[in-house]
């Protein structure tokens, strides 16, 4: 899964944030708070985020609203699928408490630590 | 010349040899940091001879271009000579500067591949550790990013700031202790720099994939280095917690579409840490490991250098 760009990723938060649809205007009055930003340079970073199919926009009037397409949730359950899943993306470079497991090798282990148990092991 | 032979052909039996006969020794992870330096030195030991190699045949082959045709390449070309009777002398020359080229060339694209795979590996790094931020809820707390998904995962993203990632799947079905069990796992590799490691024989396997040092060591350094994080977090929390986490996080939530044969192999790796963690080796066990792995480690740490004095003495000496 392509990942965000800097700012891209902090339009996408502000959106999530804000839970309803915004002007390039909105996002880019919210974005000037915290950083010297150009009104082009937001336009393009959520025309961009519209073009990656992240954004939904619809015409009101002159201008657009933009909202996300996933939500906040939806997005996070797909980084971490992409991430953990067999078949993911190999560069990343992940530690991971535990594969998943069979039902079979879960089961095993889970007869393991029963006898562990029994034994006293703290 | 003779020198970069010698550690061609050790580098070549070490790469062949090492594998079986180090995952016996490190199996059963008594003593899991030694380890992976074990196979680390291996590792380094076969790329190091190869590369010092490239590098000898380089200076020799610059010499002998600039140098007058009369020195060619000394004892060895003249062994190399005497022993393919019948072959013209020039024809051996051609052979022999044939195959040197090729073997810088190789180490060059090897190098340059190397390169990129680490840039890649970190970059989506980064990447995912920023996403994972900006779509998760930090729990400060916790001194960790949560996920709202159903499956049970944890995970750690090295980064700036490294980031610590529980689903909220997970933490349903920890209690705090065992909670606290797998952040302290999660943190030792972190505090460790595991990921340096795995980055660099995981990069190695993924650039020459057929050398059995590198698919072999990948995968057995990646499991050594989660038991050493196992006992760091069995140092603070006990072995039982531990081992219960890994019980209440291995049921299978799998997705559909994956392979089951896929996600076997992980399970082994699993069931051993659970094993070692239900019955901790006594202290007479992890004496012997240890001297066992520091005997080996030493023995290929020297070989290379050992076989580059004699092939650059052993001249004189004759």
């Amino acid at each position: 899964m392509r990942g965000f760009g800097e700012l891209e990723a902090v339009v996408m938060g502000h959106l999530w944030d804000r839970g309803t649809p915004c002007t390039v205007r909105e996002v880019f009055e919210r974005l000037g708070q915290d950083r010297q930003i150009a009104y082009t340079t937001a336009m393009s970073t959520m025309d961009n985020l519209h073009r990656k199919g992240w954004l939904s926009r619809e015409r009101q009037g002159k201008a657009f609203l933009y909202w996300p397409i996933l939500t906040r949730e939806q997005y996070g359950a797909r980084l971490m699928r992409d991430a953990l899943n067999v078949g993911g993306d190999p560069s990343l470079v992940l530690s991971h408490f535990i594969e998943q497991m069979s039902g079979e090798e879960s089961a095993a282990l889970r007869r393991l630590a029963a006898t562990a148990d029994e034994q006293g092991l703290a | 010349m003779s020198a970069a032979f010698c550690l061609l052909l050790y580098s070549g039996t070490l790469a062949v040899l090492a594998p079986p006969l180090l995952a016996r020794l490190t199996r059963r992870g008594v003593a899991p940091r030694l380890g992976v330096a074990l196979w680390l030195v291996a590792i380094g030991s076969v790329t190091g001879s190869v590369a010092t190699a490239a590098g000898l045949l380089a200076v020799e082959l610059a010499r002998d271009w600039s140098g007058p045709p009369t020195t060619l390449m000394g004892s060895c070309l003249a062994g190399l000579r005497a022993a393919a009777t019948g072959v013209h002398g020039s024809m051996v020359r051609s052979i022999v500067f044939s195959a040197a080229g090729g073997l810088m060339l190789a180490v060059g694209v090897v190098l340059l591949r190397l390169g990129r795979t680490w840039a890649r590996a970190r970059d989506a790094t980064r990447a995912h550790a920023r996403m994972v931020r900006l779509a998760g809820a930090a729990r400060p707390s916790l001194g960790a990013v949560v996920l709202d998904v159903p499956e049970r995962a944890v995970y750690c993203v090295p980064g700036r700031p490294s980031t610590v990632v529980f689903t909220t799947g997970a933490l349903a079905v920890l209690d705090p202790g065992q909670v606290g069990a797998v952040l302290a796992h999660e943190r030792a590799h972190l505090t460790g720099r595991h990921h340096l490691v795995i980055a660099l024989t995981r990069g190695l396997c993924l650039c020459l994939p057929r050398v059995e040092l590198f698919s072999c060591g990948a995968e057995e350094v990646a499991r050594l280095l989660e038991m050493s994080a196992d006992d760091a977090a069995a140092r603070t929390h006990g072995s039982g917690t531990v081992l219960k986490a890994l019980v209440e996080l291995s049921s299978p939530s799998v997705p559909s579409g994956v392979p089951a044969g896929a996600l076997a192999a992980h399970g082994v790796g699993v069931l051993a840490r659970a094993e070692r963690l239900a019955v901790p080796a006594t202290a007479r066990a992890r004496r012997r490991a240890t001297l066992q792995l520091a005997t080996t480690m030493t023995a290929v740490a020297l070989a290379p250098l050992v076989l580059g004095v004699l092939a650059v003495c052993g001249p004189l000496w004759g």
